[in-house]
């Protein structure tokens, strides 16, 4: 049974057990109701020209990536400065 | 036979005594010829629209009134000495999208302003208000130029109309080459301030001339010389897209007419209700958009003429739509923000709103809330209404009108289509009264109640809403179903009295031949108030001098010609500008200048409201318009003397139909409108039928018929 | 009640609504109110809570009904047929003291029965900085005339000593006292509209309809929150003005049919005026919650009763009196609907039925700029650059977003012509287009923001000087979603040329972008600034931000942006992997997909370390 958690994640359910999945390759990353970012690969990089000349935020304003561990899909992006926490976002099963 | 266009060919028939005008209009579904000569009785002529081909169903249509009339094409045209045509073929290019693949040439650094629709505006644009709350699920609709058929020209004037940077010619060149090249048939060009300042604009058209002479070429300050570049640079691309096709289909349509023998004048219908000839009107084909509606109104301020009735609303219920445009003292309105489609654009147009609510409307229920719809969407003429027959499965309008009663299955459409009324039952109480937990009957008397308050509602928008009365007016109820229901808006709405036209199945092409030759011209410059009246005559002069000019090479003489001026004011600090007449003799005095200051200042407070103005501001001219008229001549119809109020002869007996004010089913009495006379009154509750429409007359109502064989409905 | 009789008076009321608006636009004719749609009409129930909410700017729907609710409670007794009270507190109800909320009792056989209640921007309030944003203000003291409720109309009879104190405390009073005529004559068709209406159908029936119209709304709504998942989703934005930076932090929980926005974290209130009061943030909830949750559902109280809002006092969505809260519109309100939009947004992702809902935000940050001074044809003019209002829409789950789409609270904005603008102000455009770059990259890009550049044209004093209140440049504020890239921030620049010498400055006059002014760039964001002789204003505003991962973005939509110039071709190459020929006439495939290759295996690579 699979549904939707996010426009990259699905809730997966296999043997009993229900996980928090990667939607393009199924790699399992959290338990259910749990946070799965700390279980992503992050990147976090200054935001400044990355995407051209109109990129033209503060030094110290950071993009975060995560990605799936498994496939590289994005998973999802924050806008950030270095240290602050992840923005947690939980579904409820 | 010879194709060549006739020079002063009015004069030409004039000689061997034609006597005929003949007045063909092309709408999405059918095609209407009147045919009528000073002294005759007025001949019609319908047949099916013949998309894409149009030429093809008008002469369908003609020769439908030449067989009403026992003779053939060919005489009928050789006796014609005048044939108006109004035409939906601009409307059905864009409809379609079948036009030019257009490039489009701006100033340099604004090269998105026809593709931003200065912002949201071209996103909301033309949206019920159910769409506009639901953002995520809109978008601006496909732009008719592709966004690289853009070029930014470097050239510059400013608000003056002073040139701050010259035009660059090579870059013109580079840039129409580049375009065509990309496969450009036509090109629109568009610069800022042009309307003050043309020149750079004639310069472009002139190198396109040169370097790319097939290329169909539309400058904005020739088709919409008016402020605001979004909407001007909108229009001169409509009019581009659809410029060789329009041209296009004028010139066929005169060479077959000139096949067929004809060698008099073609007036070509304008969204503005005014008549050009068919040379002008061949390249601006924005000017043709929404003709029909116009011509509507227009044939509904004749009626009204012709009855005493200067204040009109004339209302329209076709099969998807129900359209709307007032009368006021004789003058017509012309839209403020005008749209075609989902496009802004900025040429002169009747005002005429609508909603999606006619006699194929589809019946619905909102499956949360079980609250019931009539439109927008539409069963359209196929699969049409569930009692057609033709496989329609939706209830719609009709199917609820004929479940009250007021449809007589065996004689619908003069007996040539028989109704399967039990079919529509069958599906309205599935569909609708069941999930409502209504029965049947109280379930169609809701829906015919929410049909005539949706119709009350959009008319009170066009009146109520711009500060007019419906009580001082009268209402003309056109198109196939709207008798069916104006017995009931129209009493809501408190008008004077209802007319159901006898010509009400042809009435755009009635407009045709009501409506007047008119050429308008217009000069946007500001002058403060008070200025002199010399002042306004310099304005003046030149734009009386290209009338004259224009209307002699057009053949028509200056006895014919009337020149109505208007000037648009506004107060200074507010943006509201309002188009007041000038009433005044030929030459200008300081007393009607100071007369038009009144008129504005009482027009805004009864379109904006009391304190409204902020007169301590002052006031400026803004635009000057002329609108130079040749009177054309208008049918005359017979006007029968009264046979006595008894209907007898037409009564049919009784039959079981809703009543409004029983709310419930009780019996009528229904007449035949072919053995209806002159002066025949009819009490409600009554139902009359005639070949092509029904009238429903309510209880506590009358439907007297008059002299003209309309059917006036009164309220007691 | 019956469904018929229902959905004929539940049409009325909307067209009773719509009749009203077009009074106010009409009566008013100023640029912001008929150009920008910056205006708000709404009827109230005898108690104040909203029966149906209109299009327009949608945070003042709910802090209306806390202006009507209010002055039930302070004027008990004293409320007659033929009043209008007057009330732009923000600390009351209202969301700056520039929107003043004009609300009008409606009386049947002299029982109050409803209420109607609209709002304009009014031309000036008289606050430190003319147009109503006042940056220079560090307290409410200086941010104009504001009232907490004042009856300006009794029994019919305009009050003369509280119009004249109005209009003694502001700039181009004459304006102002249109501005409150339009508004006056709002309400009155409302009030009219309605009557009629009861009249028609007896109070009984239209009553019944209209708490009809409020269950049916909080029914509906209900049961669209129990379809969707229970959950906690958070999002957090940045506001930066003159070297400070604050957030704004949300955690939205919904738990069966409720749903409860919790703002704690957020920053302490700060000294400029991007602050909002309670209302003004309970307001800026439901800009977005409308059209997002609710776009087939009408829009009243029926819909409040399942939202719960938590803003600590004294923070900068909660600020306490007398923090300075002019900028609020553009400044904590907007930051408001942007982390409500990403929260909604990515509950409604979590749906199979509503995911194509879904939207990252759609312009982020405002670009308010006000003009003022002598215009060329000798007179004064104060007024908005409405560019601000071309705004840009979010990247949404199955398309771009629209390149100035304007924005989510006013599902109605626009801007105006150059020619309309180069009419009123002595400046001259040099530029206005969509920005390149400026759409959050995703798989489905946001949509393009603008910019336009202007220079002094004919003016009498020699130019004309400028209000900014500018945020959103520091942090981009159009947060992209499901992996979609925020949008770039705003820019706002001071470009001396005036300084450049003359030959160089012959190419200013017609330079096509930023780069090609001679002058020196000066960022600018807070104050009141000159713009004269060669001087130029430049000012940028942000996209919408993208959906989902730009590597997954079709290469020949990429294509079709970089022949638009809507992308450029760096960003093709470095974000989106997508690689073009020489001329860009075409997608170099095998290139592509070796960039893609690449791109992927560094996400991998920055694990590794």
């Amino acid at each position: 049974m699979t549904r939707p958690l996010s426009a990259t994640l699905d809730l997966r359910e296999s043997g009993g057990a229900r996980s928090i999945c990667c939607a393009a390759c199924g790699h399992a990353l959290a338990d259910a109701g749990q946070p799965w970012k700390p279980a992503a690969t992050v990147r976090e990089r200054p935001m400044v020209g990355i995407a051209g000349a109109p990129y033209s935020t503060g030094p110290k304003v950071q993009l975060r990536e995560f990605f799936c561990p498994g496939c590289g899909a994005l998973l999802d992006t924050e806008t950030a400065l270095p240290g602050d926490p992840f923005l947690t976002d939980i579904v409820r099963p | 036979m010879t194709k060549r266009s006739p020079p002063r060919a009015e004069k030409t028939a004039k000689r061997r005594g034609a006597r005929y005008v003949v007045a063909t209009d092309v709408g999405g579904t059918c095609t209407d010829t009147i045919v009528f000569a000073v002294g005759e009785p007025v001949h019609i002529g319908k047949s099916l629209s013949t998309p894409p081909n149009f030429a093809d169903g008008v002469f369908d249509s003609i020769k439908s009134a030449a067989d009403a009339m026992d003779v053939s094409v060919g005489q009928l045209l050789a006796d014609t000495a005048l044939f108006v045509h109004g035409s939906t073929v601009v409307d059905n290019t864009l409809l379609t999208r079948d036009g030019a693949k257009t490039g489009l040439l701006l100033t340099e650094g604004f090269e998105d302003t026809l593709h931003v629709t200065r912002g949201a505006y071209g996103r909301w644009g033309g949206l019920t208000e159910d769409r506009i709350k639901h953002p995520v699920k809109t978008d601006r609709p496909a732009p008719l130029v592709d966004p690289d058929c853009v070029r930014g020209i470097p050239e510059r004037v400013d608000y003056k109309g002073a040139v701050l940077r010259p035009l660059d010619e090579e870059a013109v060149a580079r840039a129409i080459a580049a375009l065509v090249e990309r496969g450009c048939s036509a090109l629109a060009v568009s610069f800022l301030w042009s309307f003050y300042n043309a020149e750079h604009e004639e310069r472009v058209a002139a190198i396109a001339k040169r370097v790319a002479p097939d290329l169909y070429v539309s400058m904005s300050s020739a088709i919409a010389p008016v402020p605001g570049e979004y909407e001007r640079t909108s229009t001169a691309v409509i009019n581009a897209y659809a410029g060789r096709i329009a041209r296009d289909y004028v010139n066929r349509l005169t060479e077959l007419l000139a096949e067929r023998g004809y060698t008099g004048t073609t007036l070509i219908m304008q969204g503005y209700g005014g008549l050009l000839p068919a040379a002008e009107a061949a390249d601006r084909s924005v000017g043709m958009i929404e003709c029909g509606p116009a011509a509507g109104v227009i044939g509904s301020r004749f009626l009204g003429d012709l009855m005493g009735d200067p204040d009109v609303i004339a209302a329209d219920m076709g099969g998807t739509t129900f359209k709307v445009g007032v009368i006021q003292g004789g003058e017509l309105e012309y839209a403020r923000e005008p749209m075609v489609d989902r496009f802004h654009y900025i040429a002169p147009k009747i005002d005429v709103i609508s909603i999606g609510a006619g006699g194929g409307s589809i019946v619905a229920l909102d499956p949360r809330t079980k609250v019931p719809r009539v439109g927008p969407r539409s069963a359209g003429a196929r699969p049409g209404p569930i009692c057609y027959g033709q496989g329609g499965t939706e209830p719609t309008v009709t199917d609820v009108l004929a479940l009250i009663g007021y449809m007589d299955p065996n004689i619908f459409l003069g007996g040539t289509m028989r109704l399967d009324i039990e079919a529509a039952r069958k599906a309205f109480a599935a569909q609708i009264a069941r999930p409502m937990g209504m029965k049947p009957d109280d379930a169609a008397f809701g829906i015919y109640r929410i049909a005539a308050a949706q119709i009350t509602d959009l008319i009170r928008e066009i009146t109520v809403e711009r500060g007019l009365d419906p009580r001082d007016f009268t209402l003309h109820a056109f198109g196939g179903t709207c008798g069916l229901l104006c017995g009931l808006f129209g009493e809501e709405l408190a008008v004077k009295r209802v007319v159901v036209p006898y010509t009400a199945s042809v009435n755009c092409a009635f407009g045709l031949v009501a409506a007047d030759v008119v050429h308008e011209y217009s000069v946007t410059t500001t002058l403060p108030v008070p200025s002199p009246a010399s002042a306004i005559e310099a304005i003046y002069a030149p734009l009386v001098a290209r009338a004259l000019g224009q209307f002699k090479a057009e053949g028509i003489g200056r006895e014919r010609i009337r020149f109505d001026r208007a000037i648009d004011l506004r107060y200074r600090r507010q943006v509201h500008e309002v188009t007041t007449p000038l009433r005044a003799e030929s030459k200008l005095t300081d007393r009607a200048v100071a007369r038009l200051v009144e008129d504005f200042e009482a027009l805004y407070q009864r379109k904006y409201g009391k304190g409204s103005a902020y007169r301590e501001a002052g006031m400026e001219m803004t635009m000057f318009r002329l609108s130079a008229r040749a009177l054309m001549t208008r049918p005359e119809l017979e006007k029968r003397r009264s046979a006595g109020m008894s209907p007898k002869a037409a009564h049919m007996g009784k039959r079981r139909v809703f009543v409004a004010a029983k709310d419930g089913f009780a019996p009528a009495d229904i007449y035949d409108f072919e053995k209806l006379e002159s002066g025949n009154v009819v009490k409600g509750p009554a139902v009359i039928h005639t070949p092509i429409t029904t009238i429903v007359v309510q209880a506590g109502q009358t439907g007297r018929i008059d002299g003209y064989r309309n059917t006036i409905i009164e309220f007691n | 009640m019956d469904p018929i009789t229902f959905e004929i008076i539940r049409h009325r009321l909307y067209r009773v609504v719509e009749e009203a608006v077009i009074t106010l636009k009409h009566v008013s004719g100023s640029a912001i109110t008929n150009e920008g749609h910056d205006l708000m009409v709404s009827l109230y129930r005898a108690d104040g809570s909203l029966l149906m909410g209109g299009v327009g700017f949608l945070h003042h729907l709910t802090s209306a009904a806390e202006a009507c609710k209010h002055i039930i409670r302070t004027f008990k007794g004293n409320i007659d047929e033929g009043d209008v009270f007057l009330l732009n507190d923000p600390y009351t109800a209202a969301l700056h003291t520039s929107d003043i909320y004009l609300v009008h009792p409606i009386h049947h056989q002299k029982k109050l029965v409803a209420w109607s209640a609209c709002f304009v921007h009014v031309y000036d309030i008289g606050a430190m900085n003319p147009g109503g944003f006042s940056p220079e203000s560090r307290d409410i003291y200086t941010e104009g005339f504001s009232s907490p409720g004042i009856k300006l109309v009794e029994k019919g009879a305009v009050r003369q000593d509280v119009m004249a104190l109005l209009l003694n405390m502001v700039r181009s009073p004459e304006m102002v006292a249109l501005d409150i005529s339009s508004m006056i004559a709002c309400g009155n068709v409302a009030r009219e509209r309605m009557l009629a209406l009861i009249d028609k159908y007896g109070f009984k029936t239209v009553d019944r309809a209209c708490r009809s119209l409020i269950d049916q709304s909080e029914t509906l709504l209900r049961a669209r929150l129990k379809e969707l998942p229970d959950g906690r989703w958070e999002a957090r934005q940045f506001l930066d003005v003159q070297g400070e930076v604050y957030r704004v932090t949300l955690a939205m929980t919904k738990k069966k049919d409720t749903l409860t926005f919790d703002f704690t974290g957020s920053s302490p209130q700060s000294p400029y005026g991007v602050n909002c009061s309670y209302w003004a943030g309970w307001g800026a909830l439901f800009a977005p919650l409308f059209p997002l949750l609710c776009y087939d559902i009408t829009w009243n109280e029926g819909m409040i009763r399942p939202i719960t809002m938590i803003a600590p006092e004294g923070t900068i969505v909660n600020a306490k009196r007398p923090a300075p809260v002019s900028i609020a519109t553009v400044g904590a309100i907007q930051s408001v609907n942007n982390v409500a939009c990403t929260c909604i947004a990515k509950m409604l992702s979590a749906s199979e039925k509503y995911k194509d809902e879904a939207t990252a935000v759609w312009h982020g940050s405002h670009v308010a700029i006000f003009l003022f001074g002598k215009n060329q044809k000798g007179g004064e003019s104060i007024g908005i650059m409405t560019e601000t209002f071309g705004g840009a829409g979010g990247a949404r789950a199955f398309a771009d977003g629209i390149d100035l789409g304007g924005e989510i609270p006013n599902p109605i904005s626009r801007m105006a012509n150059v020619e309309t603008v180069e009419a009123n102000f002595p400046i001259r455009y040099l530029f206005r287009r969509r920005t390149q770059d400026s759409g959050g990259p995703g798989r489905f890009r946001g949509g393009a923001g603008g910019e336009y550049a202007i220079v002094p044209h004919d003016a009498p004093d020699g130019g004309i000087h400028f209000v900014v209140s500018g945020k959103g440049i520091q942090y981009p504020m159009s947060e992209g979603l499901g992996g979609g890239y925020p949008a770039s921030p705003c820019s706002y620049q001071w470009v001396h040329n005036n300084e450049a010498d003359r030959a160089r400055n012959a190419d200013a006059k017609f330079a096509q972008s930023v780069d090609e002014m001679p002058g020196r760039k000066e960022p600018i964001s807070w104050g009141v600034f000159p713009l004269m002789g060669e001087d130029s204003l430049y000012v940028r505003w942000n996209g919408g931000g993208g959906y989902g991962d730009p590597l997954a973005r079709e290469p020949a939509t990429v294509l079709a942006d970089v022949r638009t110039r809507v992308v450029s071709r760096e960003t093709a190459d470095r974000i989106y992997g997508v690689v073009l020929n020489g001329d860009a006439s075409a997608v170099d495939e095998p290139a592509t997909r070796a960039r893609r290759e690449a791109l992927r295996a560094a996400r991998f690579a920055k694990a590794a370390e």
